[in-house]
C-alpha cells in the first residue's frame, strides 16, 4: 500500500490555476478604491481606471512587475534589538503575535469577563515581554478612554511597556499620522523608525474587491516612511465571499496581492507581508467563524499558496478559537489551527490569547498558547537524523534488555525535551493529592510571576512627555 | 392539501419560480388578499422563523424564503392598498450602520430576517451619520429605526444617532421605535442611550420588534 501525502493544501497543478485565475480576475473584474491619491498612481504606472466608478483593473504584465518588487526579507525590529524579528525565520520557523483589537478581557485577577481597559493594554504589554515564544505585540481596543482615539490611547501604553515589535491596528483614518508619530517619538525620529521599524501597519481590503480611503492611505503613509505593512483580507465564506473555501481562498489572495502591489506602486521595496485572515460564515446562525474546519483548511491552503507561488512572507490567525471562553474547545481549535498553519508554511500566525471570534482576548490563554507556540514550533522542525540523534554507538553497542538511563547519550540529551510549563502530566493519584491544579491554574501562577516582576518602563521621561503631549493633542483635535 | 396550505409550503420552500402564479391563482378561486397574505403567506414565513430559530433552515434557505414572499407581495400589495387597510404589512423598518462604521454583514441579516418575517425594510447603508438618519426617517417615516454598530469606538455615534432623533421631534407621538444592536451592543447600553429595545441576533431583533407592534 502506498501512502498519500497529506492533501492539506492545494498541489502545485491546483495552485497553477489559481494563480492563473488570480490574475484574470485582477484585469478582468479589477477592484474598487476610494483614494484619488493612489488611483492617480496606479493609473500612472499603467493601471487601468475608470474614474466614475472608481474601478482600477490591472494588467497582467502590470501586476506581475509590481509583485516582483515585493521585498523576499522583512525586519520587523524591536525596542529591545534581542527581539528583532527576521522574515523568513532561518530556521523557516514561524513568529507568533498577539490577538488585535480585542474589546473583552478575560481577566485572571478576578476571573471575571469585562470590556478592555487601558491597564489591559499594559498587562497584555509585560505579558508578551515575558513570553519567549510570543513574538510581538497587537494592542486590544480599550474603553475606559475617548473612543475617537482609543488606538492612540493603546499604542502609547504598548511603546511604554512592550519590548517587542507591534503591530498597529487603526481605528480611523483620522488617527493615523498620530500613531505613526507616536512611534517616531519611541524610535527616535522618523529616519530611525525607517531603518528599524518598531512598528508595522495593518491595511484591509472591504471583501469582495473593494479598499476604503483609510486602508489606502495607511500604505502611502507607511511607504512614505518605510514601515511594513500587514495585507489583510478578512473574508467571510458565505457571506462576503464563496461558501466553498477554494473561491474564498482565492478571493483573498486576490485582494491582499493588490494591496502589497499598491504599496509597490508608491514605493518599490517597501516591506509587505500577505495577510489572508479567513472566516466561515456559520450558515445556520449567521455567526463569522476562524476555527471551523472550513476556516481552518482556508487558512492554511490561502498561506500555502500565497508563498509558493509568491514567495513572499505569509501571515494568517494561528491561534484563536470559536468558543467564548477559555475552555476545552477553544484548546482544541487553536491546536488544530496553528498545526495547520504552521505546517502549511506560515510566517508568522497570529491571534495568540484570543478568544471568541477575536473579540475577546485571555492573558492566562496567551500563556498556554506561548507553550503551544514553542510545541507547534518543535513540531514543524520535524525530527533530524545523525548518528548522533539515532544514537547509532549506542545501539552498536546494545545488549538486549537493560535500559538507557544510564548512557552519556541520555544525560547529554534529557534536557532536550519541550516542555510546556502548563501541561499538567501527572497521574490521576498525584494530582488529586497535589490539589487538582489544571493548566490554566498553572497559567495563573505563571501570570502571578510575570506581573510581580520588574516592568519598568521603557521610555525616557523626556520622551514620555512628548507622547502624553501628542495623545492630548490628539484628544483635542479628533473632537474628544 | 387547500390553497393556503400549499401557498405556506411555497414559501418555506421558496418556490420563486411558482409563487407569482399560484398567487394569482388563489385570488381567481375567490380567496381576498388579506387571506392569502396572512393565512397563506405568513403562516409560511412563521415555520421559517421557528426552524430558522431552532437551527433547521440555513440563512440562504431563509433568504429564498424572503425572496419568494416578496414576489408574492408584487401581486398582492396594490389589492391590500386597495383594500379596507385592515391587513398591512407588518411595518416598515429603516436600517443602517452607525457613523464611522462599516460593518455590514450583521445589518444585511438583519434586513433579511425583518423581510422574511414581512417587514418592508429601506437598508441606508454604512456610515450614516446622525442628521442622515433623521433625514431619512422625515423621507422614509418608518415604523421602526435600526441602528447597527460593530465597534466599541462607534458606539458612542449611536447614543448621538439616537439623540438626534428624539431631538427632531421623531419620537414625540410615541409611535417610531428605535432598536439597536451589534456585537458590543448590550441590552444595558441600549437603555442607557434611551433606545426602545435590544436585539441579540437578527432573529431576537425581529422578534423584540413584532411583539412591540402587536402590543
Ligand atoms: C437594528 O437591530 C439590530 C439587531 C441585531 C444586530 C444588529 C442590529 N446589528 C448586528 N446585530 C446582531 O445580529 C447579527 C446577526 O445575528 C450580528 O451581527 P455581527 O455583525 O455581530 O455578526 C456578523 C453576522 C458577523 N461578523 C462580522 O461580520 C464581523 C467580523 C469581524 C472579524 C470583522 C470584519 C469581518 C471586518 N472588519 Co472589523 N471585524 C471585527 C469582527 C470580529 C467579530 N468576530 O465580530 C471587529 C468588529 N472589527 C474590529 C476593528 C477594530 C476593525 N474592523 C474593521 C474592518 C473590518 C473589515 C472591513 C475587514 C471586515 C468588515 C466586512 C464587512 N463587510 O462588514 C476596521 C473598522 C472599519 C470601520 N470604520 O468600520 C477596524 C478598525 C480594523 C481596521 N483597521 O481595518 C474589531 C472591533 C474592536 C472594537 N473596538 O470594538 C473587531 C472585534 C475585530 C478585532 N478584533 O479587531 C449581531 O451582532
Amino acid at each position: 500500500m502506498t501512502y498519500m501525502t497529506p492533501k492539506f493544501v492545494f498541489s502545485p497543478a491546483e495552485q497553477a490555476v489559481l494563480k492563473e485565475k488570480l490574475f484574470t480576475l485582477l484585469e478582468q473584474k479589477g477592484v474598487r478604491m476610494d483614494h484619488a491619491a493612489v488611483v492617480e498612481i496606479l493609473a500612472g504606472a499603467g493601471a487601468n481606471v475608470d474614474g466614475a466608478t472608481k474601478m482600477v483593473r490591472f494588467p497582467r504584465k502590470l501586476l506581475e512587475d509590481l509583485i516582483g518588487k515585493i521585498p523576499k526579507q522583512v525586519l520587523l525590529a524591536a525596542r529591545d534589538p534581542r527581539f528583532d524579528l527576521e522574515i523568513p525565520r532561518a530556521d523557516g520557523g514561524f513568529y507568533v503575535r498577539t490577538g488585535t483589537g480585542a474589546p473583552g478581557f478575560l481577566d485572571p485577577e478576578d476571573g471575571e469577563y469585562h470590556r478592555t481597559r487601558i491597564r489591559d493594554v499594559a498587562t497584555w504589554a509585560k505579558l508578551v515581554g515575558s513570553l519567549d515564544h510570543i513574538n510581538f505585540c497587537a494592542f486590544p481596543s480599550p474603553v475606559d478612554v475617548p473612543g475617537k482615539t482609543a488606538d492612540i490611547h493603546a499604542l502609547r501604553e504598548m511603546l511604554t511597556y512592550c519590548p517587542k515589535h507591534i503591530w498597529i491596528q487603526p481605528y480611523s483614518g483620522e488617527s493615523i499620522p498620530y500613531l505613526f508619530q507616536l512611534a517616531e517619538l519611541a524610535a527616535g525620529g522618523a529616519a530611525e523608525l525607517g531603518k528599524r521599524p518598531l512598528v508595522s501597519f495593518i491595511t484591509c481590503s472591504l471583501t469582495p474587491l473593494d479598499y476604503k480611503y483609510m486602508d489606502l492611505e495607511v500604505i502611502v503613509q507607511a511607504c512614505r516612511r518605510g514601515v511594513p505593512i500587514h495585507a489583510c483580507s478578512l473574508p467571510s465564506a458565505g457571506g462576503t465571499a464563496p461558501v466553498t473555501m477554494a473561491g474564498t481562498v482565492l478571493l483573498a489572495a486576490a485582494e491582499v496581492m493588490v494591496l502589497l502591489a499598491v504599496a509597490q506602486a508608491i514605493q518599490p521595496g517597501t516591506p509587505g507581508i500577505a495577510t489572508p485572515l479567513i472566516f466561515s460564515m456559520d450558515m445556520l446562525t449567521g455567526r463569522s467563524l476562524q476555527s471551523s474546519t472550513e476556516a481552518i483548511q482556508g487558512a492554511a491552503a490561502a498561506v500555502n499558496f500565497i508563498k509558493t507561488s509568491f514567495d513572499i512572507p505569509v501571515h494568517t490567525y494561528g491561534y484563536g478559537a470559536d468558543s467564548p471562553d477559555i475552555d476545552g474547545q477553544a484548546q482544541s481549535e487553536r491546536s488544530l489551527l496553528s498545526l495547520m498553519v504552521a505546517l502549511a508554511g506560515s510566517d508568522i500566525l497570529g491571534g495568540a490569547g484570543q478568544v471568541e471570534v477575536a473579540t475577546a482576548i485571555s492573558p492566562l490563554q496567551l500563556i498556554v498558547d506561548n507553550d503551544l507556540a514553542g510545541m507547534v514550533q518543535q513540531l514543524r522542525a520535524g525530527l533530524s537524523l545523525s548518528d548522533e540523534t539515532l544514537a547509532w554507538n549506542d545501539l552498536l553497542n546494545l545488549q538486549p534488555g537493560g535500559h538507557f538511563l544510564n548512557n552519556d547519550h541520555t544525560l547529554m540529551h534529557c534536557r532536550s525535551a519541550f516542555k510546556g510549563r502548563t501541561f499538567v502530566r501527572q497521574s490521576r493519584e498525584t494530582w488529586l493529592k497535589k490539589g487538582q491544579v489544571d493548566f490554566l491554574a498553572k497559567a495563573k501562577d505563571i501570570y502571578d510571576e510575570i506581573m510581580a516582576g520588574e516592568h519598568a518602563g521603557l521610555i525616557s521621561q523626556e520622551v514620555g512627555q512628548e507622547m502624553a503631549g501628542l495623545v492630548q493633542t490628539a484628544d483635542r483635535q479628533l473632537g474628544v | 392539501m387547500s390553497i393556503l396550505n400549499e401557498l405556506a409550503k411555497s414559501i418555506e420552500e421558496g418556490k420563486l419560480q411558482e409563487i407569482k402564479e399560484q398567487v394569482s391563482h388563489a385570488l381567481a378561486e375567490g380567496l381576498s388578499a388579506e387571506e392569502i397574505l396572512e393565512k397563506g403567506l405568513m403562516q409560511g414565513m412563521d415555520v421559517v422563523g421557528k426552524r430558522f430559530a431552532a437551527e433547521d433552515m440555513f440563512i440562504p434557505e431563509v433568504m429564498l424564503s424572503a425572496r419568494t414572499m416578496h414576489e408574492a407581495l408584487l401581486v398582492l400589495r396594490p389589492l391590500l392598498e386597495q383594500g379596507d387597510q385592515n391587513v398591512k404589512m407588518k411595518g416598515k423598518v429603516l436600517l443602517g450602520t452607525v457613523e464611522g462604521d462599516i460593518h455590514d454583514i450583521g445589518k444585511s441579516l438583519v434586513e433579511m430576517m425583518f423581510v422574511a418575517n414581512g417587514f418592508e425594510v429601506v437598508d441606508i447603508g454604512e456610515n450614516i451619520s446622525p442628521q442622515a438618519f433623521v433625514d431619512a426617517i422625515k423621507e422614509h417615516k418608518p415604523d421602526v429605526v435600526g441602528l447597527s454598530a460593530l465597534l466599541t469606538t462607534t458606539m458612542p455615534a449611536m447614543a448621538r444617532t439616537v439623540e438626534a432623533i428624539s431631538a427632531a421631534g421623531l419620537r414625540d407621538d410615541g409611535r417610531l421605535k428605535v432598536i439597536v444592536g451589534g456585537a458590543p451592543v448590550t441590552e444595558e447600553f441600549a437603555r442607557e442611550i434611551n433606545a426602545d429595545y435590544y436585539g441579540e441576533n437578527a432573529l431576537d431583533g425581529v422578534e423584540v420588534v413584532k411583539q412591540a407592534l402587536a402590543g
